[in-house]
Protein backbone atom coordinates (compact mmCIF):
# COMPACT_ATOMS: atom_id res chain seq x y z
CA UNK A 1 0.00 0.00 0.00
CA UNK A 2 2.02 2.98 -1.10
CA UNK A 3 5.49 2.90 -0.26
CA UNK A 4 4.32 -0.01 2.50
CA UNK A 5 5.45 -2.84 1.31
CA UNK A 6 4.71 -6.69 3.32
CA UNK A 7 4.93 -10.23 2.37
CA UNK A 8 2.58 -12.79 4.06
CA UNK A 9 3.16 -16.59 3.64
CA UNK A 10 1.26 -18.82 5.08
CA UNK A 11 1.63 -22.10 5.93
CA UNK A 12 -1.23 -24.99 7.05
CA UNK A 13 -2.93 -26.63 7.64
CA UNK A 14 -0.78 -28.94 9.23
CA UNK A 15 0.11 -30.96 12.51
CA UNK A 16 0.35 -28.72 15.49
CA UNK A 17 3.81 -28.98 16.58
CA UNK A 18 3.38 -28.35 20.49
CA UNK A 19 0.59 -31.11 21.25
CA UNK A 20 -0.32 -29.23 24.27
CA UNK A 21 -1.29 -26.41 21.99
CA UNK A 22 -3.58 -28.53 20.33
CA UNK A 23 -7.27 -28.33 20.52
CA UNK A 24 -9.58 -31.13 19.47
CA UNK A 25 -12.24 -28.75 18.15
CA UNK A 26 -10.66 -26.19 15.98
CA UNK A 27 -7.78 -25.51 14.11
CA UNK A 28 -5.40 -23.41 15.78
CA UNK A 29 -3.87 -20.14 14.18
CA UNK A 30 -0.65 -18.58 15.11
CA UNK A 31 1.01 -15.82 13.62
CA UNK A 32 4.41 -14.00 13.97
CA UNK A 33 5.01 -10.39 12.73
CA UNK A 34 8.35 -9.24 11.91
CA UNK A 35 10.07 -6.35 10.45
CA UNK A 36 13.49 -6.31 8.54
CA UNK A 37 16.18 -4.63 9.52
CA UNK A 38 15.65 -2.04 6.45
CA UNK A 39 12.19 -1.40 7.07
CA UNK A 40 12.16 1.83 8.55
CA UNK A 41 14.07 5.50 7.59
CA UNK A 42 17.12 4.66 10.08
CA UNK A 43 18.22 1.15 9.69
CA UNK A 44 17.92 -0.38 13.63
CA UNK A 45 18.32 -4.15 14.43
CA UNK A 46 15.17 -5.51 15.30
CA UNK A 47 14.83 -8.05 18.57
CA UNK A 48 13.09 -10.84 17.57
CA UNK A 49 10.32 -10.90 20.48
CA UNK A 50 9.87 -7.33 21.07
CA UNK A 51 6.32 -5.44 22.22
CA UNK A 52 5.14 -3.93 19.45
CA UNK A 53 5.57 -7.02 17.44
CA UNK A 54 4.10 -9.22 19.62
CA UNK A 55 1.37 -6.81 19.66
CA UNK A 56 0.83 -6.66 16.32
CA UNK A 57 0.87 -10.83 16.01
CA UNK A 58 -1.80 -11.02 18.26
CA UNK A 59 -3.67 -8.44 16.61
CA UNK A 60 -3.62 -10.32 13.24
CA UNK A 61 -4.45 -13.03 15.07
CA UNK A 62 -7.26 -12.37 15.96
CA UNK A 63 -8.39 -10.49 13.54
CA UNK A 64 -8.00 -13.50 10.96
CA UNK A 65 -9.52 -16.16 13.56
CA UNK A 66 -12.60 -14.05 13.28
CA UNK A 67 -12.99 -15.31 9.60
CA UNK A 68 -11.42 -18.27 9.31
CA UNK A 69 -13.98 -21.52 9.32
CA UNK A 70 -11.46 -23.16 12.18
CA UNK A 71 -14.35 -25.36 13.23
CA UNK A 72 -13.56 -27.39 9.69
CA UNK A 73 -9.69 -27.91 10.82
CA UNK A 74 -9.85 -29.79 14.39
CA UNK A 75 -6.56 -30.75 15.59
CA UNK A 76 -4.37 -28.76 12.74
CA UNK A 77 -2.66 -25.34 12.88
CA UNK A 78 -2.41 -22.39 10.58
CA UNK A 79 0.84 -20.43 10.34
CA UNK A 80 0.94 -16.74 9.29
CA UNK A 81 4.12 -15.20 9.25
CA UNK A 82 4.40 -11.43 8.51
CA UNK A 83 7.50 -9.72 7.01
CA UNK A 84 7.40 -6.20 6.33
CA UNK A 85 9.95 -4.92 4.14
CA UNK A 86 9.13 -1.32 4.06
CA UNK A 87 7.23 0.72 6.63
CA UNK A 88 5.51 3.87 5.31
CA UNK A 89 2.68 3.92 7.81
CA UNK A 90 -1.00 1.50 8.00
CA UNK A 91 1.88 -1.65 8.26
CA UNK A 92 -0.89 -3.27 10.27
CA UNK A 93 -3.28 -2.48 7.93
CA UNK A 94 -1.55 -3.79 4.78
CA UNK A 95 0.00 -6.81 6.64
CA UNK A 96 -3.97 -7.91 7.30
CA UNK A 97 -5.01 -7.21 3.79
CA UNK A 98 -1.47 -9.08 2.65
CA UNK A 99 -2.67 -11.98 5.11
CA UNK A 100 -6.19 -12.41 3.58
CA UNK A 101 -4.74 -12.52 0.19
CA UNK A 102 -2.46 -15.27 1.25
CA UNK A 103 -5.00 -17.22 3.15
CA UNK A 104 -6.95 -17.46 0.07
CA UNK A 105 -4.27 -18.27 -2.36
CA UNK A 106 -3.79 -21.00 0.77
CA UNK A 107 -7.17 -22.05 -0.22
CA UNK A 108 -8.18 -22.00 3.46
CA UNK A 109 -11.92 -21.61 3.99
CA UNK A 110 -12.98 -18.19 5.31
CA UNK A 111 -16.01 -16.87 6.27
CA UNK A 112 -15.61 -13.56 4.36
CA UNK A 113 -12.70 -11.21 2.92
CA UNK A 114 -11.43 -9.24 5.72
CA UNK A 115 -9.18 -5.86 5.22
CA UNK A 116 -8.06 -2.85 6.83
CA UNK A 117 -7.72 0.31 6.62
CA UNK A 118 -6.30 3.43 8.91
CA UNK A 119 -8.26 6.86 9.02
CA UNK A 120 -6.91 9.96 10.69
CA UNK A 121 -7.90 12.91 11.76
CA UNK A 122 -5.32 16.17 10.23
CA UNK A 123 -5.92 20.35 10.34
CA UNK A 124 -9.58 19.93 10.60
CA UNK A 125 -10.04 17.11 7.66
CA UNK A 126 -10.49 13.27 7.89
CA UNK A 127 -7.83 12.03 6.34
CA UNK A 128 -7.41 8.25 4.66
CA UNK A 129 -4.56 5.63 4.74
CA UNK A 130 -1.98 7.83 6.54
CA UNK A 131 1.83 7.08 5.53
CA UNK A 132 4.50 7.11 8.25
CA UNK A 133 5.04 11.24 7.95
CA UNK A 134 1.17 12.27 8.60
CA UNK A 135 1.02 9.62 11.43
CA UNK A 136 3.81 11.12 13.07
CA UNK A 137 2.35 14.77 13.07
CA UNK A 138 0.75 14.11 16.24
CA UNK A 139 -3.24 13.42 15.44
CA UNK A 140 -5.04 11.00 15.86
CA UNK A 141 -4.83 6.93 14.05
CA UNK A 142 -8.14 4.82 13.47
CA UNK A 143 -7.41 1.52 12.28
CA UNK A 144 -10.18 -0.37 11.43
CA UNK A 145 -10.57 -4.06 10.19
CA UNK A 146 -14.08 -5.48 8.54
CA UNK A 147 -15.40 -8.12 7.15
CA UNK A 148 -16.29 -6.91 4.02
CA UNK A 149 -20.10 -8.50 2.98
CA UNK A 150 -21.14 -9.17 6.26
CA UNK A 151 -20.28 -5.56 7.13
CA UNK A 152 -18.93 -6.23 10.50
CA UNK A 153 -16.16 -4.72 12.10
CA UNK A 154 -13.11 -6.87 13.53
CA UNK A 155 -10.81 -4.61 14.42
CA UNK A 156 -10.90 -0.96 15.95
CA UNK A 157 -7.80 0.45 17.36
CA UNK A 158 -7.31 4.50 17.85
CA UNK A 159 -4.68 6.43 19.57
CA UNK A 160 -4.83 10.13 20.61
CA UNK A 161 -8.17 11.91 21.32
CA UNK A 162 -11.05 12.53 18.88
CA UNK A 163 -14.60 14.03 19.63
CA UNK A 164 -17.28 11.88 19.74
CA UNK A 165 -19.20 12.90 16.36
CA UNK A 166 -15.90 13.23 14.32
CA UNK A 167 -14.57 9.75 15.47
CA UNK A 168 -18.15 8.51 13.40
CA UNK A 169 -16.62 10.10 10.55
CA UNK A 170 -13.20 9.45 10.34
CA UNK A 171 -14.29 5.66 11.57
CA UNK A 172 -16.79 6.04 8.46
CA UNK A 173 -13.92 6.86 6.13
CA UNK A 174 -11.64 4.16 7.52
CA UNK A 175 -15.00 1.75 7.12
CA UNK A 176 -14.83 2.79 3.06
CA UNK A 177 -11.63 2.47 2.71
CA UNK A 178 -11.55 -0.46 3.98
CA UNK A 179 -14.72 -1.51 1.14
CA UNK A 180 -12.69 -0.43 -1.65
CA UNK A 181 -9.92 -2.32 -0.59
CA UNK A 182 -12.13 -5.55 -0.72
CA UNK A 183 -13.14 -4.79 -4.47
CA UNK A 184 -9.47 -4.18 -5.44
CA UNK A 185 -9.01 -7.77 -3.65
CA UNK A 186 -11.79 -9.90 -4.84
CA UNK A 187 -10.82 -8.71 -8.63
CA UNK A 188 -7.60 -9.70 -7.87
CA UNK A 189 -8.43 -12.96 -7.11
CA UNK A 190 -10.85 -14.12 -9.30
CA UNK A 191 -8.21 -13.17 -12.04
CA UNK A 192 -5.96 -15.05 -10.53
CA UNK A 193 -8.48 -18.16 -10.46
CA UNK A 194 -9.27 -17.40 -14.11
CA UNK A 195 -5.72 -18.01 -14.81
CA UNK A 196 -5.42 -21.01 -12.65
CA UNK A 197 -8.29 -22.00 -14.27
CA UNK A 198 -6.97 -21.76 -17.85
CA UNK A 199 -3.47 -23.07 -16.66
CA UNK A 200 -5.58 -26.40 -15.76
CA UNK A 201 -7.24 -26.82 -19.01
CA UNK A 202 -10.99 -25.25 -18.05
CA UNK B 1 10.51 -29.20 3.80
CA UNK B 2 8.78 -32.65 3.46
CA UNK B 3 11.08 -35.51 4.33
CA UNK B 4 12.68 -37.47 1.66
CA UNK B 5 11.83 -41.13 1.72
CA UNK B 6 14.73 -43.86 0.79
CA UNK B 7 13.73 -44.10 -2.94
CA UNK B 8 13.68 -40.46 -3.31
CA UNK B 9 17.19 -40.04 -1.63
CA UNK B 10 18.11 -42.82 -3.98
CA UNK B 11 17.04 -41.09 -6.78
CA UNK B 12 18.69 -38.09 -6.29
CA UNK B 13 21.97 -39.68 -5.36
CA UNK B 14 21.86 -41.38 -8.55
CA UNK B 15 21.15 -38.87 -10.69
CA UNK B 16 23.67 -36.37 -9.63
CA UNK B 17 26.20 -39.39 -10.19
CA UNK B 18 24.88 -39.47 -13.88
CA UNK B 19 25.41 -36.07 -14.53
CA UNK B 20 21.50 -35.99 -14.51
CA UNK B 21 20.06 -33.76 -11.79
CA UNK B 22 16.22 -33.66 -10.73
CA UNK B 23 15.34 -30.66 -12.37
CA UNK B 24 17.39 -31.91 -15.55
CA UNK B 25 20.55 -29.85 -14.77
CA UNK B 26 23.93 -31.23 -15.26
CA UNK B 27 26.23 -31.13 -12.53
CA UNK B 28 28.02 -27.60 -12.78
CA UNK B 29 24.83 -25.35 -13.81
CA UNK B 30 23.13 -23.16 -12.10
CA UNK B 31 19.83 -22.51 -11.94
CA UNK B 32 18.53 -19.39 -13.48
CA UNK B 33 18.82 -16.16 -11.82
CA UNK B 34 16.60 -13.42 -11.96
CA UNK B 35 17.82 -10.22 -10.55
CA UNK B 36 15.33 -6.46 -9.78
CA UNK B 37 17.26 -3.76 -8.40
CA UNK B 38 15.91 -0.78 -5.94
CA UNK B 39 13.23 -2.67 -4.79
CA UNK B 40 14.16 -0.73 -1.35
CA UNK B 41 13.68 2.76 -2.66
CA UNK B 42 14.52 4.00 1.27
CA UNK B 43 18.04 2.04 0.99
CA UNK B 44 21.21 3.17 -0.40
CA UNK B 45 21.01 0.61 -3.06
CA UNK B 46 18.93 -2.84 -2.65
CA UNK B 47 18.68 -5.77 -5.28
CA UNK B 48 16.29 -9.00 -5.43
CA UNK B 49 18.06 -12.11 -6.89
CA UNK B 50 15.84 -15.52 -7.64
CA UNK B 51 17.86 -18.70 -7.60
CA UNK B 52 14.95 -20.95 -8.65
CA UNK B 53 12.71 -21.41 -5.54
CA UNK B 54 15.31 -19.22 -3.45
CA UNK B 55 14.78 -15.59 -2.86
CA UNK B 56 16.78 -13.10 -0.75
CA UNK B 57 16.71 -9.46 -0.67
CA UNK B 58 20.19 -7.37 -0.07
CA UNK B 59 19.92 -3.78 0.93
CA UNK B 60 22.37 -1.45 1.66
CA UNK B 61 22.26 1.52 4.29
CA UNK B 62 25.08 4.01 4.23
CA UNK B 63 25.16 6.34 7.95
CA UNK B 64 27.15 8.87 8.91
CA UNK B 65 29.92 7.13 11.27
CA UNK B 66 33.53 7.29 13.61
CA UNK B 67 36.33 5.00 11.78
CA UNK B 68 37.57 3.13 14.32
CA UNK B 69 41.26 3.67 15.79
CA UNK B 70 42.99 1.13 14.37
CA UNK B 71 42.03 1.79 11.04
CA UNK B 72 41.43 5.32 10.74
CA UNK B 73 41.37 5.57 7.02
CA UNK B 74 38.83 2.81 5.84
CA UNK B 75 35.15 3.13 6.23
CA UNK B 76 33.07 0.62 8.13
CA UNK B 77 31.37 -2.30 6.81
CA UNK B 78 28.47 -4.60 8.63
CA UNK B 79 26.82 -7.75 7.18
CA UNK B 80 24.00 -8.98 8.64
CA UNK B 81 21.46 -11.83 7.37
CA UNK B 82 17.73 -12.37 8.62
CA UNK B 83 15.82 -15.87 7.65
CA UNK B 84 12.40 -14.38 7.69
CA UNK B 85 9.86 -17.15 8.84
CA UNK B 86 8.48 -16.78 5.54
CA UNK B 87 10.99 -18.77 3.92
CA UNK B 88 10.77 -21.91 6.43
CA UNK B 89 8.06 -22.44 9.39
CA UNK B 90 11.40 -23.66 11.55
CA UNK B 91 12.31 -20.06 10.93
CA UNK B 92 9.98 -18.32 13.44
CA UNK B 93 10.92 -17.14 16.49
CA UNK B 94 14.51 -17.85 17.40
CA UNK B 95 14.67 -21.02 15.16
CA UNK B 96 16.43 -19.21 12.00
CA UNK B 97 19.17 -17.53 14.54
CA UNK B 98 21.92 -20.35 14.04
CA UNK B 99 21.58 -20.33 10.48
CA UNK B 100 21.23 -16.48 10.22
CA UNK B 101 24.68 -15.68 12.11
CA UNK B 102 26.14 -18.24 10.33
CA UNK B 103 25.39 -16.91 6.65
CA UNK B 104 26.31 -13.24 8.35
CA UNK B 105 29.89 -14.85 9.70
CA UNK B 106 30.73 -16.68 5.92
CA UNK B 107 29.56 -13.51 4.08
CA UNK B 108 31.55 -11.53 6.60
CA UNK B 109 35.21 -13.60 5.78
CA UNK B 110 34.22 -13.66 2.14
CA UNK B 111 33.81 -10.13 1.63
CA UNK B 112 35.68 -7.98 4.19
CA UNK B 113 38.56 -9.61 4.54
CA UNK B 114 40.95 -10.63 7.44
CA UNK B 115 40.89 -8.65 10.79
CA UNK B 116 43.42 -6.15 9.47
CA UNK B 117 40.81 -5.24 6.78
CA UNK B 118 43.43 -5.67 4.29
CA UNK B 119 42.33 -7.68 1.35
CA UNK B 120 39.00 -6.87 1.48
CA UNK B 121 36.64 -7.17 -1.55
CA UNK B 122 34.75 -4.22 -0.88
CA UNK B 123 37.19 -1.00 -0.76
CA UNK B 124 37.14 0.07 2.04
CA UNK B 125 39.24 3.26 1.83
CA UNK B 126 36.58 4.77 -0.68
CA UNK B 127 34.43 5.05 2.27
CA UNK B 128 36.28 7.64 4.17
CA UNK B 129 35.44 11.13 4.37
CA UNK B 130 37.39 12.61 7.25
CA UNK B 131 40.51 10.61 8.14
CA UNK B 132 39.94 9.51 11.26
CA UNK B 133 37.09 11.17 12.31
CA UNK B 134 34.06 10.91 9.85
CA UNK B 135 33.38 8.13 7.92
CA UNK B 136 30.61 6.40 5.80
CA UNK B 137 29.14 3.05 7.99
CA UNK B 138 27.83 0.85 5.46
CA UNK B 139 24.57 -1.65 6.66
CA UNK B 140 24.54 -4.69 4.76
CA UNK B 141 21.12 -6.50 5.59
CA UNK B 142 20.23 -9.97 3.83
CA UNK B 143 16.75 -10.86 4.23
CA UNK B 144 16.31 -14.46 3.05
CA UNK B 145 12.45 -14.70 1.99
CA UNK B 146 11.95 -17.99 0.45
CA UNK B 147 14.56 -21.00 0.40
CA UNK B 148 15.69 -23.70 -1.71
CA UNK B 149 19.40 -24.43 -1.31
CA UNK B 150 21.87 -22.72 -1.58
CA UNK B 151 21.11 -19.69 0.22
CA UNK B 152 24.90 -18.03 0.65
CA UNK B 153 25.83 -17.91 -3.26
CA UNK B 154 22.28 -16.10 -3.55
CA UNK B 155 23.12 -13.55 -0.83
CA UNK B 156 26.52 -12.97 -2.28
CA UNK B 157 25.03 -12.37 -5.52
CA UNK B 158 22.23 -9.79 -4.01
CA UNK B 159 25.02 -8.10 -2.38
CA UNK B 160 27.05 -7.93 -5.05
CA UNK B 161 24.07 -6.36 -7.39
CA UNK B 162 23.13 -4.37 -4.54
CA UNK B 163 26.70 -2.79 -4.02
CA UNK B 164 26.23 -1.80 -7.79
CA UNK B 165 23.12 0.16 -7.44
CA UNK B 166 24.38 1.59 -4.56
CA UNK B 167 24.51 5.87 -4.37
CA UNK B 168 26.69 7.19 -1.40
CA UNK B 169 26.20 11.02 -1.61
CA UNK B 170 28.64 13.43 -1.86
CA UNK B 171 29.69 14.98 1.37
CA UNK B 172 31.65 18.39 1.86
CA UNK B 173 33.37 19.07 4.79
CA UNK B 174 32.65 22.16 6.16
CA UNK B 175 34.86 24.56 8.66
CA UNK B 176 36.70 21.16 10.70
CA UNK B 177 38.38 22.37 13.70
CA UNK B 178 41.12 20.14 15.20
CA UNK B 179 39.33 17.95 18.17
CA UNK B 180 35.65 18.22 17.37
CA UNK B 181 33.56 16.56 14.87
CA UNK B 182 33.81 18.40 11.57
CA UNK B 183 30.65 19.42 10.27
CA UNK B 184 29.37 17.51 7.34
CA UNK B 185 26.97 18.83 4.46
CA UNK B 186 25.64 15.73 3.35
CA UNK B 187 24.01 16.64 0.09
CA UNK B 188 20.91 15.36 -1.46
CA UNK B 189 21.83 14.91 -4.60
CA UNK B 190 23.63 11.54 -4.96
CA UNK B 191 25.69 10.13 -6.15
CA UNK B 192 28.96 8.09 -6.20
CA UNK B 193 28.58 4.77 -7.25
CA UNK B 194 30.35 1.76 -6.05
CA UNK B 195 32.94 -0.08 -7.79
CA UNK B 196 31.69 -3.17 -7.62
CA UNK B 197 34.53 -4.92 -9.98
CA UNK B 198 36.49 -6.13 -7.13
CA UNK B 199 33.70 -7.91 -5.51
CA UNK B 200 33.83 -11.36 -4.98
CA UNK B 201 30.58 -13.58 -5.60
CA UNK B 202 30.38 -17.05 -4.19
CA UNK B 203 30.34 -20.51 -5.20
CA UNK B 204 29.35 -23.30 -3.22
CA UNK B 205 30.14 -26.53 -4.25
CA UNK B 206 28.34 -29.23 -2.34
CA UNK B 207 29.85 -33.19 -2.62
CA UNK B 208 26.87 -35.66 -2.88
CA UNK B 209 28.40 -39.37 -3.19
CA UNK B 210 31.26 -39.35 -5.20
CA UNK B 211 30.77 -35.61 -7.07
CA UNK B 212 30.43 -32.06 -6.51
CA UNK B 213 27.13 -30.12 -7.38
CA UNK B 214 26.77 -26.19 -8.21
CA UNK B 215 23.66 -24.49 -7.02
CA UNK B 216 21.93 -27.87 -4.68
CA UNK B 217 18.28 -27.26 -4.02
CA UNK B 218 17.60 -27.82 -0.37
CA UNK B 219 16.46 -31.59 -1.15
CA UNK B 220 20.19 -32.51 -2.90
CA UNK B 221 21.61 -29.88 0.13
CA UNK B 222 19.94 -32.62 2.53
CA UNK B 223 22.10 -35.64 1.18
CA UNK B 224 25.02 -33.78 0.62
CA UNK B 225 28.17 -34.85 3.01
CA UNK B 226 30.13 -31.93 2.69
CA UNK B 227 30.17 -28.90 1.34
CA UNK B 228 32.76 -25.73 0.01
CA UNK B 229 32.34 -22.04 -0.52
CA UNK B 230 34.54 -20.53 -2.20
CA UNK B 231 34.84 -17.30 -3.07
CA UNK B 232 36.01 -15.88 -6.26
CA UNK B 233 36.56 -12.38 -7.67
CA UNK B 234 36.57 -11.43 -11.70
CA UNK B 235 40.58 -12.24 -11.43
CA UNK B 236 40.37 -15.34 -10.46
CA UNK B 237 41.82 -14.36 -6.87
CA UNK B 238 40.03 -16.54 -4.52
CA UNK B 239 38.66 -14.60 -1.30
CA UNK B 240 37.33 -16.46 1.41
CA UNK B 241 36.57 -20.25 1.78
CA UNK B 242 34.12 -22.18 4.05
CA UNK B 243 33.35 -25.78 4.64
CA UNK B 244 31.18 -26.98 6.24
CA UNK B 245 29.40 -30.69 6.95
CA UNK B 246 31.28 -33.43 9.17
CA UNK B 247 32.33 -35.66 6.39
CA UNK B 248 36.48 -35.18 5.71
CA UNK B 249 37.45 -34.37 2.33
CA UNK B 250 41.19 -35.77 1.34
CA UNK B 251 43.04 -32.35 0.25
CA UNK B 252 43.93 -33.10 -3.59
CA UNK B 253 39.51 -33.27 -3.32
CA UNK B 254 39.66 -29.68 -1.76
CA UNK B 255 41.80 -28.56 -4.30
CA UNK B 256 39.91 -29.71 -7.30
CA UNK B 257 36.93 -28.44 -5.86
CA UNK B 258 38.56 -25.02 -5.37
CA UNK B 259 39.76 -25.10 -8.95
CA UNK B 260 35.81 -25.85 -10.56
CA UNK B 261 34.31 -23.37 -8.38
CA UNK B 262 36.60 -20.80 -9.93
CA UNK B 263 35.82 -21.55 -13.41
CA UNK B 264 32.34 -21.70 -12.84
CA UNK B 265 32.49 -18.51 -10.73
CA UNK B 266 33.80 -16.92 -14.04
CA UNK B 267 30.24 -17.45 -15.57
CA UNK B 268 28.80 -16.76 -12.53
CA UNK B 269 30.20 -13.11 -12.52
CA UNK B 270 29.73 -12.93 -16.21
CA UNK B 271 25.72 -13.57 -16.15
CA UNK B 272 25.53 -11.21 -13.44
CA UNK B 273 27.10 -8.44 -15.04
CA UNK B 274 25.05 -8.94 -17.73
CA UNK B 275 21.79 -8.85 -15.55
CA UNK B 276 23.20 -5.41 -13.62
CA UNK B 277 24.08 -3.66 -16.93
CA UNK B 278 20.49 -4.98 -17.80
CA UNK B 279 18.75 -3.59 -14.96
CA UNK B 280 21.08 -0.12 -15.19
CA UNK B 281 19.79 0.35 -18.80
CA UNK B 282 15.78 -0.76 -17.72
CA UNK B 283 16.32 2.38 -15.02
CA UNK B 284 17.16 4.78 -16.76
Amino acid sequence: MGNTRVIVAVYGPREVQNKSQQNNNQALVRCEYSMANFSTGDRTRRQKGDRRSTEISLVIRQTMEASILTHLMPRSQIDIFVQVLQADGGTRSACINAATLALADAGIPMRDIVTSCTAGYLCSTPLLDLNYVEDSAGGPDVTVGILSKMDKVTLLQMDAKLPMDIFENVMQLAIEGCKAIANYIREVLLENTKQLESRRGG
Amino acid sequence: MVGLSEGEKHFIRGGIAQDLRSDGRKRLQFRSISVETGVIPQANGSARVRLGATDVIASIKAELGKPSILRPDKGKVSIFVDCSPTAAPMFEGRGGEELSNDLSVALQRCLLGGTSGAGAGIDLSSLIIVDGKVCWDLYIDGLVISSDGNLLDALAAAIKVALSNTGIPKVSVLGASSDEQPDVDVSDEEFLQFDTSGVPVIVTLTKVGRHYIVDATSEEESQMSSAISVSVNRRGQICGLTKRGGAGLDPSVVLDMISVANSVSQQLITVLDSEIAAAEASEE
